[in-house]
């Protein structure tokens, strides 16, 4: 068997060879030191640039949509997955029904459904929807306070880690003297307020280089804050809904997973609910979840290619534009798969390290 | 149980619960209060109405569509008998063991079935009531009556020919399939016949390579297990997406000139091989659930690896893994969208070109033809889903 | 624990309990249903501090829907449960004080898996309790002494023996302090050579005066430690009586045509 393989792929090789001789299409990756020839909405990339760097670019903007993906999704779903176990009957049948729509329906459906039916209704720029300087959204993107500095922006980073330093320590020493006392420690309530205070008085010190800019519709164009552009918007909230529904399932199955008895023993030692959920059932629910939730993850990221339907330009999507532009096609697919394949083996290895520092001490 | 009581258990048990109630309550109301504004009234669904055969079945020749209402009766022949078949064998089977089984009349079969798969029976009866003519109703009644007579004479065909009709549903697709291509080729296929082909075709074409890859990856030659192994990481590490544009532009060089495979083949070839590498994982998870002592028992009774193989250990794997087999199809189903990225007029293709006709051009009907396409997509993934659940539950898997 | 005593049962029922000891336990008139199916039928019980009472009975006959009504784990619909003084009700907080005054064993053992033994044992007295952590880590150690098993203090749940788990089990329910200790089939999920371990514990528990109320198939530690057997079937009591009485001199059919087979 193994030297029919190894035929099939000796054939495919020499005919990918003959065709590439027979087109005239160099089947190196020179091109990617050639100019792209082809601009980047969206950002300040130049046409006279390699191709190589619209790669990055595109790489930039997978990864920027799939973290930002990730995060959202796993709060949404998580709220979703407890609330579909509410013992209010309106919460949970509204959670059922939220996850039995949108985990049957494709994706793409739904990407392009908030891409041409949602953001691209958005307003014109002159009739912008405005919430007073919270949010702008007009068809030219939806902008939010965003915040900027003077120039000191290496000042401000010292001071939030300052401030990181000092809610850590300040964690570690309430949760001592929960120790020592046995009271609640409060542990994350102190540690935050510490760090905000911290950070406060020293903005205050520094004479203020932070500055908070609000979204501001300024005749024709919008001054201040930062613009999310709608594809990127469209794209990301269909992300979210979808993924959200997934991980709904996985974190409702993994809190059913934990046996019964455990929560059991957990009431009749006489814990409350919150901390039977914290100390029991939550720790337990998260090492079955583990696995589950880093495929959605590794899901997430491989769908956001996705985003070639909407002309949101990410790696697939800046590929798909090159080959336009005389890229050569083969090459180009390759470096592509192996750009994502090279994505999937971190988030794997990630979730398998997580997986095996969680795992229970067996036997 | 009075309403009251219930309400007091579920909705109002303290003071919070109360308040969640009410503000949940609230969101709910407006949402459904919207949605159903805009199903009823506010909707403009006569452009779902005009271009209903373009959804179903995209370009395909109005001279030819008898052949996709015969292959339609057909398949719910073949589906009763096969429904028919499996429930006579249980009926024989618990007559055997002395147990008695309940015959409830048939108002209560009806009033059963509906309230299991009402949503496609509610999408076609909405379909139907869409359609201008009076044929769509005739073909329903057709389709319903080949499932019903399938399932009669099933269920009353004795297990020993019976086994032939466990066949059927492995010969009906070869059949069927030059028969629908007809003398238009493969580009005739449009809408959901296109995708319900598309998923159909590679889910069983993906069969022999998965088996393979799965049987290779569980080899004692280590080249042949690093191949597999390899191939299979590579395709599930790799977005479908990418897989599906090579197909259109990349693959082409894989063949010789001459030998160029058209623009439909070439695409399934790139579903058969991405679905391939997850059905290896399931088979193999299938694989590793067959307790050991099977294969050590077969081969004390002197079978040949391969036979073992063959007999013993494979056909027990694979009823194991049934119902993920199945979540796999609805994914495939569901991924079959992605050929809209490529041109094929698939139904979220159909669902943005008819808005730029003449008479819907520029009216912002994409809402509505997209919330038909996702409805028919989502019946179809929610009834498979359904059936699969209670096919795991009469499988018993992971019993007997 | 009482002197062997001859002649006609000397409890009539439930209600009367052995020893001079204040009732911990009152269950008046209690009642039970699985949606039709009724688990307790009007069942009248007392039991005294420093009580041992074995419940005994085929599977089925509700004994352990009685012992987990009294911690709330089941609900009672009808009749009373008084526990140290308590009144069982929906009020939240009278479950809560039941629930700290009254430890729990299971069959299944239901360990925290992820926690180890010291933290098992720790984490209810700290949480609840708001005992400080040495003092908790401290008392502990010595109930893991009192359970023989203090060097496993830092494994976790997974590398230990059923019996060893179901002794630290034990020790978890005693970190609280309870007033009465539930044991609701402890031995059952066991292999044969355990068992004895998680008895001998038990027994000590015992002579050391604790208030216990123990669902059990394990005759011989009736016998030997019970200071009253009740036995249940379909969902009532039977019969009460001393073991020496019980064993030697049943009065109810039921009652005989029980022992008679598992004896």
């Amino acid at each position: 068997m193994l030297a029919a393989v190894a035929a099939l792929a000796l054939w495919l090789a020499g005919n990918v060879r003959a065709n590439a001789r027979a087109t005239n299409i160099p089947l190196s990756y020179d091109y990617l030191d050639q100019p792209a020839g082809f601009p980047i909405a969206g950002s300040s990339f130049r046409q006279t640039q390699s191709t190589w760097d619209a790669i990055v670019v595109g790489l930039g903007n997978t990864v920027r949509v799939s973290l930002a993906g990730i995060v959202l999704a796993t709060i949404i779903g998580t709220f979703v997955g407890i609330g579909r176990l509410s013992a209010n009957w309106l919460v949970s049948k509204a959670a059922q029904v939220y996850v039995e729509l949108f985990r049957n329906i494709p994706l793409l459906v739904i990407i392009v459904f908030t891409y041409l039916a949602v953001f691209l209704r958005l307003p014109r720029v002159e009739d912008a929807t405005t919430i007073d300087g919270l949010l702008v959204m007009s068809v030219r993107g939806v902008a939010v306070p965003w915040l900027r500095t003077d120039g000191r922006g290496l000042t401000v980073l010292a001071l939030l880690v300052a401030a990181a330093v000092v809610a850590y320590a300040v964690a570690r020493w309430r949760h001592g003297v929960a120790d020592r006392t046995g009271q609640p420690a409060y542990a994350g309530v102190a540690a935050t307020g510490a760090a905000v205070v911290v950070f406060a008085v020293g903005l205050v010190a520094l004479g203020g280089p932070l500055d908070l800019t609000a979204p501001r519709l300024d005749d024709r164009r919008i001054a201040g804050g930062i613009t999310m552009g709608i594809e990127y918007a469209a794209l990301l909230s269909a992300l979210v809904v979808y993924t959200a529904s997934h991980i709904a399932e996985i974190v409702r199955g993994s809190i059913q997973a934990v046996p019964k008895g455990q929560t059991e023993a957990a009431t009749a030692l006489a814990l409350s609910p919150g901390q039977r959920m914290r100390r029991v059932i939550l720790p337990q629910a998260l090492r079955v979840a583990t696995p589950a939730l880093g495929n959605q993850y590794l899901n997430l990221t491989k769908n956001s290619s996705l985003a070639v339907a909407i002309s949101y330009f990410e790696l697939t999507k800046i590929t798909q534009v090159a080959i336009a532009s005389r890229a050569p096609a083969v090459p180009s697919y390759g470096l592509l798969l192996l750009i994502y394949l090279v994505l999937s083996l971190v988030i794997s290895a990630f979730t398998n390290a997580v997986n095996r520092r969680m795992a229970l001490v067996e036997r | 149980m009075t309403a009251v009581t219930w309400a007091r258990a579920n909705l109002f048990r303290d003071r919070r619960d109360a308040i969640t109630t009410v503000v949940a309550g609230a969101v709910v109301g407006w949402v459904v209060f919207r949605l159903l504004r805009f199903a009823i009234v506010t909707g403009r669904w006569d452009v779902v109405r005009d271009n209903l055969s373009l959804f179903l079945v995209g370009r395909y020749p109005v001279d030819d569509q008898w052949r996709v209402v015969v292959a339609l009766v057909a398949i719910a022949g073949v589906a009763g008998l096969v429904a028919g078949q499996i429930a006579g064998r249980r009926r024989r089977a618990a007559e055997a063991a002395g147990e008695r089984l309940e015959h409830p009349g048939p108002a209560a079969r009806i009033v059963e079935v509906v309230a299991r798969d009402w949503p496609i029976l509610g999408l076609v009866l909405l379909l139907l009531l869409l359609a201008r003519t009076a044929s769509p109703w005739l073909v329903a009644l057709a389709t319903i009556g080949a499932a019903l007579l399938g399932r009669l004479v099933g269920a009353l065909v004795p297990p020993a020919i019976g086994r032939a009709v466990f066949v059927l549903p492995v010969v009906l697709p070869i059949v069927l399939l030059p028969f629908l291509t007809g003398p238009l080729g493969w580009d005739s296929w449009g809408g959901l016949m296109l995708t319900l082909l598309l998923a159909s075709i590679s889910m069983i074409a993906c069969f022999p390579l998965g088996m393979l890859l799965a049987l290779g990856r569980r080899s004692s030659f280590p080249a042949l297990r690093a191949v597999s192994v390899g191939v299979v990481e590579f395709f599930r590490g790799v977005p479908l997406v990418v897989l599906v544009l090579m197909s259109d532009v990349a693959l082409g060089f894989f063949f010789p000139r001459d030998l160029l495979p058209g623009k439909v083949v070439r695409v399934m070839v790139a579903f058969t091989i991405f679905t391939a590498a997850y059905v290896a994982e399931i088979i193999r998870g299938g694989l590793q659930s067959v307790p050991r002592g099977q294969t050590e028992a077969a081969q004390a009774i002197g079978l040949s690896p391969v036979r073992v193989t063959g007999f013993i250990v494979l056909p027990q794997a694979l009823r194991n893994v049934i119902p993920a087999l199945v979540g796999q199809f609805i994914s495939l189903f569901k991924d079959t969208t992605l050929v809209f990225i490529i041109g094929f007029l698939e139904v979220l293709t159909v669902a943005d070109a008819v808005t730029k006709q003449p008479g819907y051009r520029g009216q912002g009907l994409i809402t509505e033809t997209l919330v038909f396409a996702a409805l028919l997509f989502w019946v179809g993934s929610y009834t498979l889903s359904r059936e699969s659940q209670r096919l795991e539950r009469r499988l018993g898997v992971g019993h007997r | 624990m009482t002197e062997p005593t001859t002649g006609p049962a000397p409890f009539a029922d439930a209600t009367q309990v052995s020893g001079t000891g204040d009732v911990v336990i009152e269950l008046e008139g209690v009642d039970k249903l699985f949606g039709d199916f009724q688990a307790l039928r009007g069942i009248d019980l007392r039991i005294a501090r420093q009580e041992v009472v074995v419940v005994i009975g085929p599977s089925g006959s509700g004994k352990s829907t009685l012992i987990r009504c009294i911690n709330r784990l089941e609900k009672h619909d009808a009749g009373r449960i008084v526990v140290g003084g308590v009144e069982l009700s929906d009020d939240i907080r009278s479950i809560q004080g039941v629930r700290r005054e009254t430890g729990m064993v299971f069959q299944s053992f239901n360990l925290f898996p992820h926690l180890t033994v010291l933290d098992n044992i720790t984490l209810a007295p700290r949480q609840v309790r708001r005992m400080p952590r040495a003092k908790a880590e401290a008392e502990a150690m010595e109930l893991l002494e009192r359970v023989q098993i203090p060097e496993q203090a830092h494994k976790h749940p997974g590398q230990l023996s059923g019996g060893q788990q179901q002794r630290v089990a034990i020790a978890r329910a005693l970190a609280m302090h309870p007033q009465v200790m539930l044991f609701d089939e402890p031995t059952s999920a066991l292999d044969p050579e355990m068992i004895n371990e998680v008895l001998d514990v038990m027994k000590e528990l015992a002579r050391d005066g604790m208030t216990m109320m123990v669902v059990t198939h394990e005759m011989g530690f009736a016998r030997e430690v019970a200071d009253r057997v009740v036995f249940m079937a379909d969902g009532e009591i039977v019969e009460v009586g001393t073991p020496e009485h019980f064993f030697t001199a049943p009065t109810e059919e039921r009652t005989k045509k029980f022992l008679s087979q598992i004896l």
